[in-house]
């Protein structure tokens, strides 16, 4: 899952939108000109002719798939090889903005680069997976299928179960080598269904995204040394209070990104976070005590003013702008947002110096937030494609060398030079160049390593601390479980108490929040876990059980 | 047809009567033949999007599969209908909905009333046309925007609201983080946004009555408050009762995003309503069948309320729907 935390999205599905306005309006105009008689019935007639034209647009795609269907075979003969793939987003202004992205220059290069013409179908960021299950639901699907993450997320719909798509490991050992010798194992399990691949992962090394950042000059000011237990990030908390930080903690909205302290005490209340105790599958929030425990920090937090009075209704742009305001001390962000985050503080305030510092430990001496899935994207090719050979080898060259410096550093001469083996590339610096870069490097690139881009970080001392930050602070911390997936029918069942990726059923929120409001005693939490199993949980600890003695779809913890 | 005249002519006066009539509706139809052209294009409308998605109501009665589609999937009866009931929080939000739906048309219901008479009692015409702009203006302001402003005004430490609170000497309150005032807000922001825009169709009306009885009344020695009651409510009854009955027809259709918006950990309890939880389920979760089953249940009590309301009125004021 590629998480994209904060800020408001702008959706739009100009692409389908357009192509159906033209193509009715044609049709529309054809119509009109025998229509000439009747001149005061003719833009009656006109508006029926438009309205049935519009209703029978619905048949077109067929015809379309149809015709296209035949280029291909003529086309296998030739070099370039036509597809169409549907691709997320991923809320990139610079794809978002972009009028045609078909007709963009960077897929241009792409496609000659490869040899093939593709067809790219963009799908709303915030509506993703309603548009993807309208996509399935309609039968309109392209020959690529991105999807995010394993093989029976919600967004797939149940398609690979359906036998929409085609298997890979014959293929993949013909044609695509680079990818297998790449692409961890982890991330290839993820793709698997019934022992078998059905998808080409982009990967993640490094799945510890989240990270507890801190207001390095705040700190500073206090003469405290870096915490690293509970109880020192709550003393250094209250120096921040009485320096007059606003929000020593900054919290939000169902702890979404303010989880530091569940860390801690391993109680995350999440999807991934099952495990093994007395010999049950059980979730993590089971664990009374130090659930308990994690609940009275955000008490003593709340009590003495540390977090905000108001956190259960601070909504992530409410969030972002507090801190950026420099009004926050300590915070939970993903790590890779740091260069950017430093530069906008250090609009508001001139001495802001952000770090990020290893996540406070709890009883076990070990903390961390959440770890992501293996698989940031992923590649499915419909099971009706003439040559998915092409496809796999158009993925195995995103792999190669060539692929590496034509994502990071763009083209030769227009965005770098080169002496001898050195690359000399500046670094974009106005907004919308950004945003390009971005697009380039993370967008087009469809597979690769998406902990950082080594290239680019490389090029300036903040890029190369960040990475430090990847290998040596998070990679040591992060929280991880035991993972059922496909997912746990009986979670299915009741969305009240389904947890999600990142956040807990909202059965347990809702007595979480009013714990830590003081409107509930914490100690009433293992009335909690009755109400959680009275209300399907009991189904859920026997499906777990049962599934991970018969190890099927079982991820063990890999912290 | 050429056949069919033949044959009419060969028939008895009495059947002819009534192939006549037959006749009579085709020619009255070719008479007004551009109307029913022009119509063409709504009825289609309701017929493509409003009849033929009816039929998608089966689904509730299916464990439906998109990729198996309406065929495919297998029949399962009224399982969808048995578990929604069974279902432990069915009742509690069952019990939001109908209670905010009651407030709504407690509350909500009557405002735009009150304040199309008050608008229609100013004398200073510009006065009267800035306030109606005014207050029409907050209806084209989206749920989320709403949302966001609420939450600044009622911030318990920074809102506008519980600042006033604070110099009358009460505490202030924590409005949307409290199972109690989560309705209260629901439907106070309706009132807010949609009071203004809901006049319209009064303010209409109020111009259509006769000046003359008004004059005839002040003669009689008729105060303004007399005149209000004894003139302005009657008049405007007609159009109370067919809003009022088409109000009563969406009485469990509060809205989904005036609620979502809305929701946090805090205020689920007493918050949550059917649109929410149809969303939650179907959408987030996938359960087309049950939702669509949850759903319909909705649609039919409403229509139920619908049919009740309006047979009540039509016995009692004579105004009716239909």
């Amino acid at each position: 899952m590629k998480l994209r935390p904060h800020g408001l999205i702008n959706f739009r599905d100009t692409i389908f939108l357009q192509n159906r306005a033209t193509r009715s309006s044609t049709l529309f105009r054809k119509e009109g000109i025998c229509l000439k008689k009747w001149a005061s019935l003719a833009l009656t007639c006109m508006l029926v002719m438009s309205f049935l034209a519009g209703c029978s647009g619905k048949n077109e795609p067929a015809k379309e798939e149809a015709a296209s269907g035949g280029e291909k075979k003529t086309e296998a003969a030739d070099e370039v090889t036509k597809f169409s793939i549907s691709l997320r987003t991923l809320n990139f202004g610079y794809v978002e903005k972009s009028p045609d992205i078909n007709a963009d220059k960077w897929v241009k290069r792409v496609e000659d680069l490869t040899k093939t013409d593709m067809d790219i179908r963009l799908v709303p960021h915030k509506e993703y997976e309603q548009k993807m299950v309208q996509m399935f639901a309609t039968n309109d699907i392209p020959d690529v299928v991105q999807g995010q993450g394993g093989t029976t997320g919600k967004e797939m719909a149940g398609s690979v179960e359906a036998g929409v798509f085609m298997p890979l490991d014959d293929l993949l050992k013909e044609y695509g080598p680079n990818l297998l010798k790449k692409i961890p194992k982890e991330a290839w399990n993820r793709m698997s269904y019934q022992g078998k691949i059905y998808g080409i992962p982009e990967w993640l090394g490094n799945p510890s995204r989240r990270a507890t950042w801190i207001r390095k000059d705040l700190l500073d000011q206090t003469g405290l040394p870096v915490p690293k237990t509970v109880d020192e990030y709550l003393d250094v908390l209250r120096a921040f209070k009485k320096l007059g930080v606003e929000n020593p903690y900054m919290g939000r909205q169902d702890f979404k990104y303010a989880d530091t302290f569940f860390g801690s005490y391993d109680v995350f209340p999440y999807l991934s976070q099952f495990e093994e105790a007395d010999g049950q599958v059980q979730p993590k929030f089971m664990d009374s005590e130090n659930m308990v425990k994690a609940l009275s920090t955000y008490k003593t937090m709340f009590d003495e003013g540390l977090i905000n009075k108001e956190f259960a209704t601070i909504n992530p742009t409410t969030f972002k702008n507090t801190i950026l305001a420099g009004k926050a001390g300590i915070w939970t962000m993903n790590a890779n947002e740091l260069i950017q985050w430093q530069t906008q503080l250090q609009d508001t305030v001139k001495d802001a110096k952000l770090e990020i510092i290893p996540s406070p430990v709890g009883p076990d001496g070990k903390g961390g937030y959440y770890l992501y899935g293996d698989v940031a994207r992923s590649y499915f090719i419909n099971a009706k494609y003439k040559h998915p050979e092409k496809i796999i080898q158009f993925f195995d060259w995103m792999v190669s060398d060539e692929a590496e410096q034509f994502f990071t550093y763009g083209v030769e001469g227009e965005n770098f030079t080169k002496e001898g083996d050195k690359i000399n590339y500046k670094q974009p610096t106005d907004a919308q160049a950004v945003d390009e870069e971005r697009y380039r490097q993370a967008f087009l690139w469809m597979v690769q390593d998406t902990t950082y881009n080594k290239g680019s970080l490389n090029l300036t001392e903040e890029g190369k601390s960040l990475m430090s930050v990847f290998d040596n602070t998070l990679a040591n911390e992060g929280r991880d479980g035991i993972e059922f997936d496909p997912r746990l029918e009986a979670l299915k069942k009741n969305p009240d108490i389904a947890p999600l990726s990142d956040t807990p059923p909202p059965l347990l929120i809702t007595h979480m929040v009013k714990m830590v409001y003081g409107q509930e005693p914490i100690d009433n939490w293992p009335k909690v876990i009755e109400e959680w199993k009275s209300k399907g949980g009991s189904d859920v600890l026997k499906e777990a059980n049962e599934r991970y003695q018969s190890k099927e779809g079982v991820f063990l913890p890999r912290k | 047809m050429s056949s069919r005249t033949e044959t009419d002519a060969r028939l008895p006066a009495s059947m002819k009567r009534k192939t006549n009539k037959d006749n009579g509706i085709w020619r009255l139809i070719w008479k007004y033949k551009a109307l029913y052209l022009i119509s063409i294009p709504s009825i289609l409308y309701f017929l493509i999007f409003k009849y033929i998605p009816l039929g998608g109501s089966i689904i509730a009665f299916q464990d439906y599969n998109i990729f198996k589609g309406f065929s495919g999937s297998d029949w399962v009866g009224f399982a969808h209908f048995a578990e929604m009931f069974k279902h432990y929080d069915f009742l509690r939000i069952l019990n939001n909905t109908v209670l905010i739906g009651l407030y709504d048309l407690i509350f909500s219901f009557p405002a735009p009333i009150i304040l199309a008479i008050l608008l229609n009692e100013l004398r200073l015409v510009m006065f009267k046309r800035v306030i109606q702009t005014v207050v029409y203006m907050p209806h084209f302001l989206s749920w989320v925007v709403i949302a966001g402003m609420s939450v600044a005004i009622l911030s318990p430490t920074t809102g506008v609201l519980n600042q006033l609170l604070v110099l009358f000497g009460i505490d202030p309150l924590y409005f949307l983080g409290d199972n109690s005032y989560i309705r209260g807000v629901l439907v106070g922001s309706g009132i807010w946004r949609d009071t203004g825009y809901g006049t319209i169709l009064y303010l209409a009306a109020l111009a259509g009555i006769n000046p003359e009885l008004y004059e005839a009344a002040q003669i009689d020695g008729a105060n303004r408050w007399k005149q209000t009651l004894r003139i302005t409510l009657p008049a405007l009854l007609p159009t109370i009762m067919i809003l009022f009955l088409l109000h009563i027809g969406k009485f469990l259709d509060f809205g989904f995003e005036r609620v979502w918006v809305f929701l946090n950990a805090l205020n689920t309890e007493n918050g949550e309503i059917l649109d929410t939880y149809i969303y939650r389920a179907g959408l987030l979760s996938q359960q087309y069948g049950y939702t669509t089953a949850v759903g319909l249940f909705k649609s039919v009590v409403g229509l139920v309320l619908v049919m009740m309301g309006n047979l009540f009125s039509r016995k009692t004021t004579g105004e009716s729907l239909y």
